[in-house]
């Protein structure tokens, strides 16, 4: 059934698998966390980052080096990567590959948005976008005078327009809760990649539906948990979830009418996939339930490894530096403010 | 003797002056206030910011009259620190805070070193 | 004794009871501006070890208030302090003012209280990460409120402190200035009565002198018009009359003359 790719996949997109299968091999593996977490200071962190891939990055860094300047590098050096292999991406691959990014943006517009509203400075809110997330015209969003301005030009100038066309008016920018209005268009995007996915069809679609749907699903779980006890209605709630995932839609329904954790977890644990995270968990404990979703996360990343030819590992590339950021600044802020103890908390091996 | 002035019923503020990362933690307790003129009550400090920024942004805390406590961060002191020695009124009351990349050095601390003499031991 | 150190007063028994009611005010002001000053040190010591605790405390307390927010920023991602800082509206946490009093000085003392209802911050994370956004908030809430707290000591100890000064310096310059001073002129206007009375006393003397002396000049020139008058030999002739309270001498009597041609 997946013959088809095997044939003509490598004539567009061999190259590219090809680099971020090799970009894959540069994460950090166990041996270098260790090393990381043996060190004393932040200088001996950047001692041992210049011994992997962020070498050239971090080199040239004068010190004193701070966990900002090391996280700053390290995101660096993923956007260089992506943008390399974005310039080179055939035309199915560079749409897959906007759509992974579409997230940051999604946050940079809201960013944008929110400024606006507060006056701020373009260049000093430009400074502040994550630089995945860029735009061409991103600039000219900052200019807008009013809401209905800004609400046009996001319809015009960004490709998140048909989000915010089918889900929000120009007066919601004004009223919404900017918490809200973030992720009713990180919904509508999530709706839309899987939608794209599916539509590409093969082992993309398989591999990718599995990973969105991870992430949907945890959004939910992350929704649910963060509007317990704040003025968000069920309603409201149920708006917020997506339309696919493991959860779509019984799990939705409890989700939405749940009040406290236990309540949540017992919606969770109908799902096999998620009552492995949940068995992980005391009773009560929510805390640590970030840590478990970023390792289960990183496993289906791993994962999509094995199976060749489709551009999940594009996006599971994304998502793995992501999360080895993570552990940088993590590990860097544990040493900044010698709390070497809790190093092993935040860590997610990626191998 | 010095009069205190008088203090309001209906809550003043706090101002803070550090690092970016320090500020937002504040700012995430609901320390930050904005009013209509956007005036801020905090100023982030980062390389770029010139200590006569800092300064003056300092004067306008202390000469505002609904901060009751302006925080500081020990680094941010440092760069200013002769206004800090030169402002001894008790309201609004000048609180060194240590920030988030280096850790709280009670020697620096000006009052905590006038504290320790007076109480006599070190 | 020397003159400089005293008030210039005109030394009379007005004055020196009145100095001496300003002595009695002074010492009765000394003892309790002491006491005041004693109750102030006291406080005083006692917030300088709760400063010391409270700076120590304070160091712990912001690095657990960092690594919460270290937390938040590892579960909501490096953008959430943007996120953060455009959702600043108006502060719901502020500062109550009160006044504290001890032994007489007025200490401002601070309380911080959290407006109620609902803040944006609420609704921060929701996507991800807000239940290690909220426990940060909740560090930083309990930070802040041991910074108000620190607040009170401070100002508490500066407050204190110029009090202490102060009063000390009104201690010291009623027990060495004012008080000597006082002291001095009392026994400044004293020692000037004294002299005044032994003054007097040494007229009177030299007035009673005088007046004896005078006293026996007149006897003797009495003692000599009677000599002269027996001289001229049994003339009835009264001495000159003196003036009136002076006797006239004994010997004009008629009982000393002699008469012929008496009887009996």
């Amino acid at each position: 059934m997946y013959g088809f790719e095997m044939m003509s996949f490598n004539i567009k997109d061999g190259f590219l698998e090809a680099i971020v299968r090799g970009h894959r091999t540069g994460l950090l593996t166990v041996a270098d966390y260790n090393n990381l977490a043996q060190c004393e200071t932040l200088d001996d962190i950047k001692l041992n980052l210049t011994s992997t891939d962020y070498s050239q990055y971090l080199a040239n860094e004068a010190s004193p080096i701070y966990t900002a300047t090391i996280v700053e590098k390290c995101t660096q050096k993923l956007v260089n990567d992506w943008n390399y292999m974005r310039s080179q991406a055939d035309e199915t691959l560079a749409t897959f590959m906007d759509y992974c990014t579409y997230g940051h943006m999604i946050d940079n517009v809201v960013l944008i948005v929110t400024g606006t509203l507060h006056e701020r400075d373009v260049q000093e809110l430009l400074d502040k976008c994550h630089p995945l997330g860029m735009f061409d015209s991103i600039a000219t969003l900052a200019v807008a005078q009013n809401m209905r301005e800004l609400y046009r030009l996001v319809l015009v100038d960004t490709p998140l327009a048909p989000y915010f066309s089918e889900n929000l008016t120009h007066e919601d920018l004004d009223e919404m809760n900017i918490e809200i209005m973030r992720n009713t268009l990180y919904k509508a995007y999530l709706d839309d990649f899987a939608a794209y996915c599916r539509k590409l069809g093969g082992t993309t679609a398989e591999i990718m539906g599995d990973l969105l749907a991870f992430e949907t699903d945890r959004r939910a779980l992350n929704i649910t948990l963060n509007s317990i006890g704040t003025e968000l209605t069920r309603e409201d709630r149920k708006k917020l979830y997506s339309n696919f995932g493991l959860l779509y839609p019984h799990g939705h329904n409890e989700l939405a009418m749940a009040e406290d954790f236990d309540q949540i977890r017992s919606a969770m644990e109908k799902v096999p996939a998620y009552s492995g995270i949940f068995s992980k968990l005391g009773y009560g404990e929510s805390q640590m339930l970030d840590k478990l979703l970023y390792e289960e996360e990183v496993k289906k990343c791993v994962d999509c490894y094995e199976q060749q030819f489709h551009y999940g590992v594009f996006y599971a590339y994304m998502k793995m530096r992501e999360q080895e950021i993570r552990n940088i600044m993590w590990i860097s802020e544990c040493v900044a403010q010698d709390q070497k103890g809790r190093i092993s908390d935040g860590i997610v091996y990626l191998f | 003797m010095a009069q205190p002035s008088v203090v309001s019923q209906d809550g003043m503020l706090l101002a803070v002056l550090a690092d970016e990362d320090t500020i937002t933690g504040f700012l995430l307790a609901g320390v930050g206030n904005v009013d209509l003129r956007k005036k801020k009550n905090y100023l982030v400090v980062d390389s770029k910011t010139s200590p006569r920024a800092i300064e003056a942004a300092f004067k306008e805390f202390t000469s505002r009259d609904d901060i009751a406590v302006i925080l500081i961060s020990q680094q941010v002191a440092g760069q200013i620190r002769h206004i800090i020695e030169a402002h001894n009124k008790p309201i609004p009351a000048v609180l060194e805070i240590p920030s988030k990349d280096c850790p709280y050095d009670p020697s620096q601390d000006s009052l905590l070193t006038r504290v320790k003499h007076i109480a006599g031991f070190n | 004794m020397s003159t400089q150190n005293r008030l210039p007063v005109v030394p009379t028994v007005t004055v020196l009871t009145m100095m001496k009611a300003r002595l009695v005010g002074a010492t009765k002001g000394h003892a309790l501006l002491k006491k005041k000053a004693d109750a102030l040190t006291m406080r005083f010591r006692q917030l300088l070890k709760e400063i010391i605790d409270a700076k120590e405390n304070l160091g712990s307390t912001m690095k657990g208030s960092f690594f919460a927010y270290t937390e938040a920023q590892y579960a909501a991602g490096d953008n959430i302090k943007h996120t953060i800082m455009d959702n600043v509206d108006t502060a719901v946490v502020k500062v109550r003012g009160d006044l504290d009093n001890v032994a007489g000085v007025k200490i401002p003392k601070f309380e911080s209280f959290v407006l109620p209802g609902e803040t944006k911050m609420d609704l921060t994370g929701l996507g991800r990460g807000g239940q290690q956004l909220q426990s940060c908030r909740k560090a930083y809430l309990s930070a802040v409120e041991l910074l108000v707290q620190l607040a009170n000591l401070q100002t508490a100890f500066l407050t204190l402190d110029e009090a202490l000064k102060v009063t000390n310096r009104r201690v010291n310059a009623l027990e060495n200035v004012v008080k000597p001073k006082l002291e001095n002129t009392i026994s400044y206007i004293k020692a000037e009565l004294d002299e005044l009375e032994r003054e007097e006393f040494f007229r009177l003397k030299k007035v009673q002198k005088n007046k004896q002396k005078r006293t026996a000049a007149d006897m003797a020139q009495a003692a000599q018009i009677a000599e002269a008058a027996a001289a001229n030999g049994g003339d009835l002739q009264l001495p000159p009359f003196p003036g009136p309270g002076v006797q006239p001498p004994a010997s004009s009597s008629l009982l000393y003359n002699k008469e012929d041609d008496l009887l009996f």
